[in-house]
């Protein structure tokens, strides 16, 4: 565990790499386009990511811990039609509580059969994403929902207020960071989690009960779901029952350029805001230059790949790798 | 691993619990769904399976590896698109049917290409191969759409859609052309060194360097082999369609892996066959189309694959308890 | 894929069926691929609507199917389909160039395919008995003239497409275009940019369009849904005050949005309407009638003035 948190620290470059060249990327964009780095256009970047945003600070964790959530994508879509669906039917302040049981208990059910049973978590958050969605398709009808009175309630704080002039959702985004990153650098528990990850046979020979410590990621990993679907919710005031396919993917996206290895027992919640930033930045930032939607893709893959290789390089030392 | 099967039929089957859940899913769609049991539902069956098929064949060699392709989607959209575009093309004109050859060649090597673009950064970057090519992922399709400028294509010579359509004797076409590649893919991994030595790089990789195995190149051809798969799936979509979509194949890898895995491959790499692969991709072939058979809304079908997925996980824990070592990327 | 059973019909039906329906004594099987059903609430109520109606009447059984979105499930339906000989398909193309062989292998087969909702490629007209459905290129012509009176013939606005690649989505974008430099020419359509259908995506859009241009006079968005999207856009970013919105395909949000003058206008397109006119299309072309090619079912503007006339859409 302290061998993994040595490489963490690392060589100067490595712990520096991504944020050098995320600066270097956000010059690179202001010289093509005197509107991206105009305060406006940075506001509203950051309020469209944080819906991914909360999303992989709870996957970074799960990741960190050695397993993967592909669920939470439709965990996504069903979380925020149930939460506009009850607004409507009990009100947000019932609603809101029993959107997040019901998520957290999707959650549960990741942490019992990824943690306790000691299933491959790939596989089983696959079959989560598809039975999640056909839930939701089977509690909906397949009907949008919408929110009949949207002027008048207060359920639009989450998305569509500011607080000292910053929109809510970054508030919400950027402090739930840091209240995850304190938890996973200074408790016994984040430690855990890196010690499980980094080296699980190793961690039950001294005593962490991996199972308690996999379920936990779990439902943290459920709970940011649960604060993205209130902001996605609230922002658009209704859902489409898929509102969240694909994102799964795009999130694990965010994680991986936050230089979060897919091994377990490293990573960094504030190196992954990095990573949703940079994914954000790009997308605005070729719509600014009027490029077309889908060469963002394009960007995106050499960017994922130039970034996590430089991350990797400068851990071992060597650019290339010694595989002959 | 290796399987024989005159080892008796149940030490077969404990190897390859996927076949057990298949018997058993037959026989339940057979009493359970009126027009399951015909064999004209039977190469139905084949056909539709054909295309995860053919990718899961190459997805196993790179997964025995250790390594994993999250590409073959995209992939498989873009040699659709090559393949039924290019047989358009000015310069074929004159060449009747025959334009069909160079443009589902040159679709394939696109497949290869891509392929080996993922295999070289794997193995040149040392990055996982599950972060090279989720990245390929998204650029792929990037290129896809770049290629066709968000158009889809149709092949306007029908010679291209009524081959997918033909028959050899009872079977398909391009469902015997998935059985066959089925059985050279499993004596390649069975009787050739390639095979071995995919075995060794995934089962250990220290022995298999100190062996003398050159682990880099090994890694690229399977990722090249599986490259071409994706592309062949894709032209044999496009000839059942006889048009290519840019968007086609979104969420194959997905089944794709799940397939293999069903079959028993370990995503550690290192254990797992074609036997099993193939039993993998029938799974989900029979349990989608009887579902289909019953009128099961579509709702419902996503949560019951869902949980027949994380079903067979638990009951291939229990079977092979030995295999309790941790599971991880 | 599907071979799904059919429902079997009870001897009262089948006798009732020879009064409800002079014209065909026997019953006729009709299947239906549809496109992505779940997706948004028009395919889903239009689902329900079309099998209310095949259940009113006692002499149509039918067999409903949904591709998911992806054309080669809905390929595999379509052939599906053929083998079990039913007397007519319907589709809803999820793609109209790629459907274009699986159409001309019905035609083949002599089953008449009735395309519906979304037509199918130029290229696959012959093979095609019918269509069924929205003009989609006159409702984009509608919007513009819609844009043009809100605007009063100036102005600089953005458009939010749908998904790339849809039929319904390039025809509604070519007639809005085409119609607006015709009518309009003051009206200037400074960028365009795809929302896929889905509302927070025309939402992130919208804020980039906000952010990138200082003054935006209207917006037009391929349907209610996106545009709402963008209206939500502008509202928090305090410029929706004088902006003209204009979307298609009327959804619940939009009508209200329009009540509170926020809207400007839209078209008014039924999905019940929408499944209706495709069976009864479908009925026709099996009964030997002189079935026009084209069949389009009325799509009305709606707007703040005249939306008294029109029902609170369903969905």
């Amino acid at each position: 565990m302290v061998l993994s948190r040595l490489k963490g620290a690392g060589p100067a470059v490595a712990r520096q790499g991504l944020l050098i060249a995320f600066i270097v990327f956000m010059i690179g964009f202001g010289l093509v386009s005197e509107r991206f780095l105009s305060l406006d256009n940075i506001a509203s970047v950051l309020r469209q990511s944080t819906i991914i945003g909360v999303m992989a600070l709870g996957v970074t964790i799960v990741v960190i811990g050695g397993n993967l959530d592909l669920s939470v994508g439709s965990m996504l879509s069903f979380s925020t039609v149930l939460v506009v669906d009850l607004h409507d039917k009990v009100g947000p302040e019932i609603g809101i509580p029993m959107m997040f049981a019901a998520t957290l208990t999707l959650g549960a059910i990741n942490g019992f059969l990824v943690g306790v049973m000691r299933l491959n978590s790939l596989i089983v958050t696959l079959g989560m994403l598809s039975a999640i969605q056909g839930l939701i398709l089977i509690y909906s009808g397949g009907q949008n929902v919408d929110i009949s009175n949207q002027s008048g309630t207060w359920f639009r704080v989450f998305g569509r207020e500011s607080f000292m002039n910053i929109a809510v959702p970054i508030w919400i985004f950027l402090s739930l960071a840091l209240i995850l990153h304190l938890i996973m650098s200074y408790t016994p528990f984040g430690r855990r989690v890196f010690a499980v990850g980094g080296n699980p046979t190793a961690s039950v020979f001294s005593g962490i009960k991996r199972s308690r410590v996999v379920f936990t990621t779990y439902m943290i990993s459920a709970f940011c779901v649960g604060v993205a679907a209130l902001i996605l919710g609230s922002r658009v005031m209704g859902s489409q029952n898929t509102v969240g396919q694909g994102y799964e993917l795009l999130v694990l996206a965010a994680v991986i350029l936050g230089g979060t290895s897919l091994l377990g027992g490293a990573g960094n919640i504030l190196k992954t805001v990095i990573g949703v930033l940079m994914l954000g930045f790009i997308q605005n930032g070729l719509l600014l230059m009027g490029q077309p939607y889908y060469t963002q893709w394009l960007v995106t893959w050499i960017v994922i790949i130039l970034a996590v290789w430089l991350d990797v390089a400068a851990k071992r030392g060597k650019l290339f790798s010694p595989i002959a | 691993m290796q399987t024989s099967f005159t080892a008796g039929p149940l030490r077969w089957l404990k190897a390859n619990p996927i076949w057990g859940f298949v018997v058993l899913i037959f026989i339940f769609f057979s009493v359970a769904a009126d027009n399951f049991f015909a064999v004209n539902n039977f190469t139905n069956i084949l056909l539709q399976s054909s295309t995860i098929g053919l990718i899961a064949l190459g997805m196993t060699l790179v997964m025995l590896n250790g390594n994993i392709d999250l590409s073959v989607g995209a992939t498989l959209a873009l040699a659709a698109s090559v393949a039924v575009d290019m047989q358009g093309w000015e310069v074929f004109a004159d060449w009747g049917s025959w334009a069909i050859l160079p443009a589902v060649l040159s679709a394939l090597l696109v497949g290869v290409l891509m392929g080996a673009i993922n295999g070289f950064i794997v193995w040149k970057t040392g990055v996982d191969a599950f972060i090279v090519t989720l990245g390929a992922m998204l650029g792929i399709r990037g290129i896809v759409f770049i290629y066709t400028q968000e158009q889809s294509f149709y092949a306007a010579d029908f010679a291209y859609s009524d081959f997918g359509m033909s028959s050899v004797g009872p079977i398909p076409t391009l469902a015997f052309i998935f059985l066959a590649f089925t059985l050279f893919v499993h004596l390649l991994l069975t009787r050739t060194v390639h095979g071995r030595n995919t075995y060794a790089v995934g089962g250990n990789r220290e022995a298999a360097i100190n062996a003398g195995i050159k682990v880099g190149p090994h890694m690229l051809v399977n990722f090249m082999i599986v490259g071409f798969f994706a592309a062949l799936a894709g032209v044999s979509l496009s000839t059942q369609m006889g048009a290519a979509t840019p968007n086609l194949g979104r969420e194959y890898e997905l089944w794709t892996i799940t397939a293999v895995v069903l079959g028993g491959t370990k995503l550690t790499g290192g254990v797992g066959s074609i036997v099993g692969t193939l039993g993998g991709v029938l799974a989900i072939g029979i349990m989608r189309n009887g579902m289909n058979l019953m009128q099961v809304s579509g709702f419902y079908v996503l949560v019951i694959l869902g949980t027949i997925l994380i079903t067979v996980l638990i009951l291939d824990k229990q079977f092979n308890r030995r295999t309790n070592e941790e599971l991880r990327l | 894929m599907t071979k799904p059973r059919i429902g079997t019909l009870t001897a009262t039906a089948a006798l009732m069926a020879g009064l409800a329906a002079p014209a065909a004594a026997d019953t006729v099987r009709i299947g239906i691929t549809q496109n992505d059903v779940g997706v948004d609430s028009y395919q889903t109520t239009y689902e329900q609507a079309f099998i209310d109606a095949a259940e009113e009447r006692d002499d149509v059984e039918t067999i409903v199917l949904d591709a998911g979105g992806d054309v080669a499930l809905q390929i595999n339906q379509m052939q599906d389909l053929i083998q079990q000989q039913v007397d007519a398909i319907i589709v809803w193309p999820t793609d109209g160039t790629a459907l274009v062989p699986a159409v001309r292998n019905a035609h083949r087969q002599d089953i008449p395919v009735i395309v519906t909702n979304s037509n199918i490629a130029e290229e696959g007209m012959e093979f095609i008995a019918a269509f069924s459905g929205p003009d989609n290129i006159q409702q984009g012509a509608s919007a513009a003239e819609l844009m043009c009176e809100g605007l009063d013939g100036e102005g600089e606005i953005v458009q939010i497409t749908g998904q790339p690649g849809y039929t319904t989505a390039i025809e509604r974008q070519r007639g809005f275009e085409d119609e607006l430099a015709e009518i309009c020419p003051g009206i200037e359509i400074i960028a365009t940019q795809p929302g896929d259908w889905n509302r927070e995506r025309a939402q992130s859009v919208m804020e980039d369009f906000l952010t990138q241009y200082d003054h935006i006079d209207g917006v037009y968005a391929g349907d209610d849904n996106m545009g709402v999207g963008a209206l939500n856009a502008a509202k928090d970013a305090g410029r929706a005050e004088g902006m003209v919105f204009v979307g298609a395909t009327n959804f619940a949000v939009g009508y209200d949005a329009m009540a509170e003058g926020e809207y400007y206008g839209s078209i008014y397109q039924s999905p019940v309407d929408d499944a209706r006119a495709a069976l009864q299309t479908a009925l026709d072309v099996l009964a030997g009638e002189d079935v026009p090619k084209l069949n389009y079912f009325e799509t009305p503007k709606i707007d703040q003035s005249n939306m008294d006339e029109f029902d609170r859409p369903v969905f």
